[in-house]
């Protein structure tokens, strides 16, 4: 792999590229789903191959080949710098400056989750998916991942770096259906359960089969909810609504590339300005958001991202002032601060961009039942139905799977078809309490996109249930 | 060696009862924002897909490596995987042979476009803005679908595909358009910035609205993506069966406006022809609303099999990747209706508002085809039948089927918009939608103003 990371980056130089480098890299992964009894997905994939991004008179170019030879590395590199000669801007990129860097790392991992076999894999989602029958119930989705991504990047200016991140992980989904009312209930989270990097471990922790009737126990009995009423009150948000939360309003809107406008055309932009840094309130003084690859088990962990930049923790918003964005080397340049950081691509075949890593709210004290005690009218939500934000990250309406009025600091009814609008400043300016340490758990997303071609990032947030008071919810069309 | 030449050698290598699927791509996507280039993307792959069957067992597995070693260890995995699944009574064994109808969406002076032709054409939509910067992307890909199974089917396409889309927007004012099409010559870069800046520069000033449900015209970008939410959990046969869909118990029963009538038409030159599905079974058009009423969902093999009523596959099955939906149709068609432009529309609303498109929808409630979502680069009002004053981003919230209730009217020309990301292979689908007058869109929040 080393030797034709090599063959492209010379390649690409005498080619004529001023700044080359080359990521080849090997990715496995594998997903076994039962559905109502059977096996509904088994299937495990690998993709090979090397990208290699160029810069010619200072356009990017970047091409790839799905070959592992040097005639594909070299190919690889012509075709990159023939593409920045002709798809040349009237623009100059420049990079923030990085010593280079040689390293190797690995992914902490106790039982190799691809060396549990197929057998035990369909064995676990049947007996998770046995366990969630229960009356009124019309789909049970159980399913169990694991991913493994060998990469080695080298650079024209000496960077070289190996990685292998291994990640598994498992979830499931029960639906229940009665009278033309459709309810559903997920764990340990919606859109396909979640992940850590890690080992089996991760997913025995998670006890499927034990947890399976809570799930299906509770998917029933929304049936007879009522709906979440409409109104300004108090709210109170799961650690798992509280991460994508985070992700929408705090991770898209912190992505520099977004605050430069350069992802306009797809995923949007931000409400964010440059000389915003160190000055704009974000929210209350209980909102410390931190971005941080180095966090054990993180779908964003690495030591180095895939421009060879080391792993860096980064205060982004320090009681409720933003400190810090998401960075490339080309943006930290634009910007003049800090060294990048955060560029991570889809594979080998696609450009590294601007994507979160792992993006924190940072603990405060107590526990969920603490923050339900200081409610003397309003709602608590439990687990992610649907997500809707718009461009620039400021106008979002997200909807729950499960929530429970509060009535006197006591959970009462159980509600359905919970939802909860803001505008993202002042949603984050009357978060009042954040659960402590105890509450606080990596919740990690397999499902972030981004980039024109599209690109999927899988991206960890450690969060713990919080309060905000007076807050829209339960808006109905 | 073409994707066909590829699923054979995978079916050579499995040796017994398999399918074969083979998807590549050649495809350039230059990027631009800032009316510059900064990511300029060139790919070139080919994925097979292998389904060993051992009696009703199947185990899948997929790999990119498409010589000779490759595949036999493509072949070990996916035999390895299928001894490891229990028998599935309900499988309905692999898509007999087939011979698919021809049709258009192959294109050889799109397939010959190279990266000097596809920045060629960048430069185009970039050059031909004004004073308002734009954000976007020319590309054009050649890609190949191609099925072989133990059964004998043997079936391949060859597409291609072309696309420029361009934001254009400045500080308070943004503007929209898009053209995709399977022959590049359809696709002109130029006049596509030429619309987004014109509308852009429409949008400065704009204004708030109190939320409220309003007439509304949609233009086909906005109407497209609604109906590409709506399809994934009620105009495919997997939301039916889980009573998940809106069209769960409603079949046969009025559920729009009697001026709706949406197919799926796969065969359709105006739009991006599909010859068969991901299981080889040939595709047929499929009615799934005419004149309000609901017809019928889109199947694939599994989905009319666990139905057990004499349902059949309608050649419908996607790529793996997206089989968790189940069948989906990839090439909606909305009927016309005869207006002639977008300005009759606004004549029908009164008063009212226009939207031309819509970002980042969710599903609510997928049983009340309810969706939400954020209008973008260009929403004004209509006052007295006409275009009228900008607005702020709004956020809607609606059921779908609400909205297609009552209906003044649609534009007698529909427009390709494109439904795919570029995400994982290329597979190029969109929906043919014209513009649609309704009498119900309902504003929900109101966001910021358009642009940078």
């Amino acid at each position: 792999m080393r030797d034709l990371c090599a063959a492209a980056v010379a390649a690409a130089t005498a080619a004529g590229a001023d700044y080359s480098d080359a990521r080849v890299v090997l990715k496995r992964e594998q997903l076994v789903a039962a559905k109502n009894g059977r096996v509904d997905r088994m299937t495990d994939a690998e993709s090979e191959g090397i990208g290699v991004r160029v810069l010619v008179n200072g356009a990017w170019g970047f091409a790839c080949d799905r070959r592992l030879t040097h005639e594909g590395a070299q190919n690889a590199a012509a075709r990159a710098c023939s593409f920045a000669r002709a798809a040349a801007g009237r623009h100059s990129r420049a990079l923030a400056p990085l010593e280079p860097r040689q390293g190797r790392h690995e992914s902490a991992v106790e039982r190799d989750p691809f060396a549990i076999s197929l057998a035990d894999k369909v064995e676990l989602c049947l007996r998770a998916d046995a366990a969630l029958q229960a009356e009124d119930v019309v789909v049970r989705q159980v399913m169990v991942r694991a991913r493994r991504e060998h990469k080695v990047l080298l650079s024209s200016e000496g960077t070289e770096v190996e990685q292998i991140l291994t990640e598994c992980g498992a979830g499931m989904d029960c639906a229940a259906a009665r009278d033309g009312i459709f309810q559903l209930r997920s764990y340990p989270s919606a859109h396909v359960g979640s992940s850590c990097q890690s080992g089996w471990e991760y997913v025995d922790g998670l006890r499927l089969v034990e947890e399976a009737p809570r799930v299906a126990e509770q998917a029933a009995a929304l049936l007879h909810a009522d709906p979440c009423p409409s109104g300004v009150t108090d709210l109170v948000l799961d650690g798992d609504q509280v991460a994508l939360q985070v992700h929408e309003s705090v991770g898209h809107p912190t992505e520099l590339d977004r605050v430069y406008g350069t992802e306009a055309s797809y995923a949007g932009t931000s409400f964010l300005k440059p000389n915003d840094l160190g000055s704009l309130t974000y929210g209350s003084e209980h909102m410390n958001i931190t971005a941080d690859p180095t966090t054990h088990g993180g779908l964003g962990s690495f030591a180095f991202d895939d421009e060879g930049v080391p792993a860096t923790r980064t205060a982004v918003v320090e009681q409720g002032r933003l400190t810090g964005f998401l960075t490339s080397r080309e943006t930290a340049a634009r910007i003049g601060a800090g060294g990048g950081g955060s560029m991570r691509a889809d594979g080998w075949n696609r450009m590294p961009l601007v994507r979160m890593t792992n993006l924190h709210i940072e603990p405060g004290d107590g526990t969920v039942d603490d923050l339900i005690a200081g409610v003397d009218d309003g709602v608590y939500m439990e687990t992610n139905r649907s997500w809707s934000i718009d461009d620039k990250r400021l106008n979002f309406q997200f909807g729950t799977q499960i929530a429970w009025e509060i009535k006197r600091g006591k959970l009462g009814r159980m509600l359905r078809d919970a939802t909860y609008t803001g505008i993202t400043p002042e949603f984050w300016g009357s978060l009042d309490a954040v659960a402590g340490r105890e509450s606080w758990q990596l919740y990690g997303l397999t499902n972030c996109g981004k980039g024109q071609p599209g690109q999927s990032a899988h991206v960890s947030h450690g969060a713990a249930p919080a309060r905000f008071r007076s807050v829209q919810v339960g808006v109905r069309s | 060696m073409s994707a066909l030449d590829v699923a054979r050698a995978a079916l050579e290598a499995a040796g017994g009862d398999a399918e074969a699927v083979a998807h590549s791509e050649r495809s350039g996507l230059v990027r631009f924002a800032g009316s510059e280039v900064h990511q300029p993307t060139l790919i070139e792959n080919v994925v097979v897909t292998l389904r060993v069957l051992h009696g009703n067992r199947a185990g899948v597995a997929t790999t990119n490596k498409v010589g000779e070693d490759g595949l036999a260890e493509l072949a070990r995995r996916a035999s390895a995987a299928a001894e490891s699944a229990p028998p599935d009574e309900s499988f309905p064994g692999l898509a007999p042979p087939a011979q698919p109808t021809e049709v258009e969406g192959y294109d050889a002076a799109t397939a010959a476009l190279g990266p000097d032709d596809q920045a060629r054409l960048a430069a185009a939509a970039i050059d031909a803005a004004g004073d308002i910067p734009v954000y976007g992307f020319f590309t054009s890909a050649v890609s190949e679908l191609a099925v072989a199974s133990s059964t004998g089917l043997s079936v391949e396409q060859r597409m291609t595909d072309a696309g420029a889309l361009v934001v254009a927007a400045a500080e308070g004012c943004s503007g929209y358009a898009e053209q995709t099409g399977w022959r590049a010559e359809d696709v002109d870069p130029a006049a596509v910035t030429r619309a987004a800046s014109e509308k852009a520069a429409r949008t400065h000033g704009a204004g708030t609205l109190e939320p409220g449900s309003y007439r509304a015209v949609l233009e086909p970008y906005a109407f497209a993506d609604l109906l590409d939410y709506f399809s994934h959990d009620s105009l495919g046969a997997l939301g039916l069966l889980e009573r998940r869909g809106y069209l769960s118990d409603k079949l046969g029963e009025r559920i729009a406006d009697e001026k709706i009538t949406i197919r799926d038409d796969p065969l359709d030159a105006r739009g991006l022809p599909k010859a068969f599905d991901f299981e080889g079974t040939p595709k047929q058009p499929v009615l799934l609303v005419e004149n309000g009423v609901a017809r019928g969902v889109v199947w694939d093999r599994t989905t009319a099999a666990r139905a057990r009523d004499g349902a059949v596959t309608t050649g419908h099955a996607g790529p793996v990747e997206s089989r968790d939906w189940g069948p989906l149709p990839y090439c909606l068609s909305v009927a016309p209706g005869d207006a002639e432009s977008v300005d009759e529309l606004a004549a029908l609303v009164g008063e009212g508002i226009y939207v031309t498109r819509l970002h980042y929808l969710g599903v609510i409630d997928p049983r009340e085809g309810i969706v939400t979502g954020m209008t973008r680069d260009g929403t004004f009002r209509i006052r007295r039948g006409k275009i009228a004053e900008p607005l702020v981003n709004l956020r809607f919230t609606v059921s779908v089927p609400g909205l297609l209730r009552e209906v003044y009217g649609l534009t007698r020309t529909p427009s390709l918009v494109n439904s795919q990301n570029f995400y994982g292979d290329r597979y190029p689908y969109g929906v043919l939608a014209p513009a649609v007058a309704a009498a119900r869109f309902t504003i929900t929040g109101v966001g910021s103003k358009p642009g940078i």
